[in-house]
């Protein structure tokens, strides 16, 4: 785009506009590059919220499309910039505006990477539960757009129960603010809600307000090791209905444990078919109680053992080892795609058998692990060889997989988001006129279709 | 780590997780994704191993702007060997420094004299004192380590085990004082200390230019000289020194090179300076030294799983020290070696986190490993001193330092 980036400059400065192919190049995809990318025409990375509304202001009056950017760790192509354009990388507006401990309460900026949020207010024993595996780098700004997840879910629900306002540019470069700080506000529809999980599609998020915990005085590591899948997946459903919440409660297969082992000091041997990895947080009573019970429902279910990980640097080592999983897969087999299908929680031993049935009928390794707590099991479609019969399979893998969560009460998207990926998809879990609903709110803020168009829905934007 | 073709399939395994923006000190600094280990490596495949986008001086720039400090490699949960990556692609490069021929040339004789003699430290010697040249860079010594001592240190009585030490480039020409405390406290912890002749620099530098050719001939001098050191360890002060000679001789070397064996086989023998001591075990008790005192990791670190804590436990084993933990001890201080002199402002913005945080401390004395780091942070450490855990050892047995 001629005088783009001249232009651009003139809104933001010089050194804040990049147009080198080079650095298009950078910015053309999220964490699936291996399935689509596409360069935009220019990058700019602004520091103030004006900033950022001038430029959508210009791309508004020119018709350019939009893509925000956070840390582009997304795993559905939410940020890739399929239609060219702007992207708006938001990542140096890292700044925690405020954390107030007498309200329970935090103002942030879009980019500040959530790891670090977690820092800053465990040091004054506050508690932000959402935990994205992507926590080092991955920025409020996304986790709000994509209404993300993470093991706390669990226990503690997930990113969209936490945002109790947001400052957002609209499409027009307008800069409204919805919600406020107070935990409870009514004061007609909830745009807050509606913008959290909008995938960028509907505004730029400059800012979020945030709901915090008091943080829990102790957590333990808890494994209990499972002689079969199945016995696994049984287990999962019967701790939630047993009333004994675990903070964390994840479901992992031996593949993945193995895969795991180069990150678990020391490596953790077990000769079960599957394990849980959970974490108890509370008070250390709280903890000595829900730990006894787990482990009284797990022997009666059989269990093979139950291990308590009592170095806090040991347990540490587990869930760095659970954080690098999904990188940790790809690093060993050509290709793996995988899925975000969540299904109720006591409907997990079902979703996991159906998968199986799936896996074996197509011939096609499907391995399973992530959150089992929150019915968030990540089916895993594992290549090694590319060809395009494997390619096809995975195809019809991904289709049935989605059906069989659908058909068991699921969602096609736990925490991943739609993006590009499942846009084929949602007519089947939201139906026609649910979709004619999200377009016509869809144009409402954005008329000329300009923000991170061609995503959500088929033929969007 | 001579061809780059060679590094495709390690390229292959990235996944695009981006979790490298987590530590590279150059992206959160820039905050530019082109400059992470992500966006480089699949520039360097796109441009220099695929051909798909053409060699540009933006893409020089992107290769040349790392600090090669092996932060992702720690954090890339595929433990992708970006660094060697990023090195291959500027021998592939064929960089020229921006910075000029003279530069090359002074920086290749550093290398193969093992500092600056004579005439040439002279003149260091009088340009430092004159105010010229960055304040970062310390004056040579007058007399080099490799000046001072040589031959064999005996332990004055019973002899636990014998250790080469290899002593790093800068500690010889710009803090003896460091590496005389090494052979002392070996010595005087029933260590005999062998100091061969013939070495020369580990390559560092030169691996950072992409120079493999100048790198090959300064591993093979090296390894033909330690292979003769009829020793249970080799030890090293640098951090850097010790990431070279344990873990990228071999690869350095070309596939057929008669040598690679012999660099596999000492691989295993090489030690810093601290890891080998907290190994091994004080004989003797060290008195407690006064004042707080801070931790710097070096970024060339973990190459052996135990160094991590070693100067910590070293320091540890002094009684009454007021250790003081740093909020981030790993994050890079922005030197990087001969880096800070091409990147000023860069540089001297990762270091001011690091002087923040060495502030709030509130510490008399910074240790770390690496020369490199000390020379660069020291300027920023007014009315602190910054030294070798192996120094604040030597000063706890009370050893004065030589005039």
């Amino acid at each position: 785009m001629k005088g783009l980036a001249t232009d651009l400059a003139r809104l933001v400065s010089g050194v804040r506009v990049r147009a080198d192919t080079e650095d298009l190049f950078s910015y053309s995809s999220d964490a699936t590059r291996y399935f689509v990318s596409h360069m935009p025409d220019a990058v700019v990375l602004p520091d103030t919220t004006e900033q950022v509304s001038k430029v959508v202001r210009y791309a508004f009056d020119h018709d350019i499309p939009l893509t925000p950017r956070g840390a582009g760790s997304g795993l559905s192509a939410g940020c890739t910039p399929i239609r060219g354009g702007i992207v708006l990388d938001m990542k140096r507006m890292r700044r925690i505006v405020d954390i107030n401990r007498g309200n329970m309460t935090a103002t942030v900026e879009a980019g500040v990477v959530l790891s670090a949020f977690h820092r800053a207010v465990e040091k004054q024993r506050l508690f932000y539960p959402p935990d994205p595996q992507s926590m080092d780098v991955c920025t409020i700004g996304g986790n709000v757009a994509t209404q993300a997840g993470g093991p706390h879910g669990v226990k503690y629900g997930t990113t969209k129960n936490y945002v109790l306002g947001l400052e957002v540019v609209l499409p027009d470069g307008e800069v409204i603010n919805t919600g406020g700080v107070c935990v409870k506000q009514s004061t007609g529809y909830d745009l807050t809600h509606l913008l959290t999980g909008s995938e960028g599609t509907l505004g730029v998020i400059t800012r979020a307000n945030l709901r915090l915990l008091p943080l829990p005085p102790s957590h333990r590591t808890v494994v209990v090791i499972c002689k079969t899948v199945d016995q696994a997946a049984e287990m999962v459903s019967e701790i939630i209905a047993a009333g004994t919440v675990p903070a964390r409660l994840e479901y992992l297969p031996q593949g993945a444990i193995a895969l795991m082992n180069q990150f678990i000091s020391p490596p953790l041997t077990m000769d079960g078919q599957a394990c849980l990895l959970m974490d108890i947080d509370g008070s250390k009573t709280q903890i000595e109680e829900d730990s006894s019970e787990i482990r009284a429902l797990s022997n009666s279910m059989g269990a093979m053992d139950v291990r308590v990980i009592e170095d806090e640097k040991e347990a540490e080592t587990y869930w760095k080892a659970r954080r690098n999983l999904h990188s940790s897969i790809l690093a060993v087999f050509r290709r793996a795609i995988v899925e975000d299908v969540t299904v109720p929680r006591n409907r997990i031993p079902e979703f996991v058998r159906a998968v199986q049935d799936i896996s074996a009928s197509l011939g096609t390794f499907i391995g399973m692990g992530g959150h089992a707590g929150d019915g968030n099991v990540h089916p895993n479609i594992i290549l090694d060889e590319i060809t395009e019969e494997t390619e096809k399979k995975a195809q019809v893998a991904v289709e049935r997989i989605i059906r069989a969560g659908l058909e068991l009460g699921g969602t096609i998207s736990g925490e991943h988001g739609i993006g590009l990926h499942k846009a084929r998809f949602l007519a089947w879990e939201l139906g026609e006129a649910q979709i004619e609903l999200l377009k016509r709110v869809k144009a409402a803020f954005d008329p000329k279709g300009i923000m991170n168009p061609g995503k959500i829905w088929e033929h969007g934007g | 780590m001579l061809d780059l073709r060679t590094y495709k399939a390690a390229m292959d395994k990235c996944c695009d997780c981006g979790f490298c923006q987590a530590t590279c000190p150059v992206f959160l600094e820039d905050l530019l994704e082109t400059h992470v280990a992500r966006a480089r490596m699949a520039l360097i495949r796109a441009c220099l191993l695929e051909g798909t986008h053409p060699v540009t001086e933006r893409l020089r720039e992107v290769v040349g702007r790392c600090l090669l400090c092996t932060s992702c490699v720690q954090t890339c949960p595929a433990r992708l060997p970006v660094d060697e990556i990023v090195v291959a692609a500027r021998h592939q490069l064929q960089q020229q420094n921006s910075r000029g021929r003279l530069r090359r040339r002074m920086t290749r004789k550093f290398m193969k004299e093992r500092g600056f003699r004579g005439l040439v430290g002279k003149a260091g010697r009088l340009a430092r004192s004159m105010g010229l040249g960055p304040e970062e860079l310390p004056p040579p010594a007058r007399k080099r380590f490799e000046e001072l001592r040589r031959g064999v240190i005996s332990p004055k009585g019973e002899i636990r085990a014998r250790v080469a030490y290899y002593v790093g480039c800068a500690t010889n020409t710009f803090y003896p004082e460091t590496a005389l405390d090494v052979v002392r406290v070996l010595a005087h912890n029933g260590i005999e200390v062998l100091l061969p002749e013939g070495l020369v620099c580990c390559g560092m530098p030169a691996l950072g230019e992409g120079d493999l050719e100048t790198a090959q001939e300064l591993v093979r001098t090296n390894i033909r000289v330690l292979s003769r050191q009829d020793v249970d360890a080799i030890v090293t002060d640098c951090t850097s020194c010790g990431l070279v000679l344990k873990t990228k001789t071999v690869k350095v070397l070309p596939e057929d090179d008669e040598l690679r064996e012999q660099a596999t086989l000492l691989s295993p023998k090489i030690h810093e300076i601290t890891d080998y001591l907290s190994q091994i075990g004080l004989t003797e008790e060290p008195s407690s030294v006064p004042g707080k005192l801070t931790y710097h990791m070096p970024c060339h670190r973990s190459w052996t799983p135990t160094m991590d804590d070693a100067p910590r436990n070293i320091l540890r084993s002094i009684p009454k020290t007021e250790f003081v933990e740093m909020e981030y001890p790993e994050r890079c201080c922005g030197g990087g070696g001969t880096f800070f002199m091409d990147y000023k402002e860069l540089s001297e913005g990762i270091r001011s986190h690091k002087i923040e945080d060495i502030d709030h401390t509130g510490a008399r004395t910074v240790v770390t490993q690496c020369p490199s780091c000390r020379s660069y942070m020291s300027p920023m450490l007014k009315e602190r001193e910054v030294m070798h855990p192996v120094s604040f050892l030597a000063r706890a047995y009370g050893f004065r330092p030589d005039a």
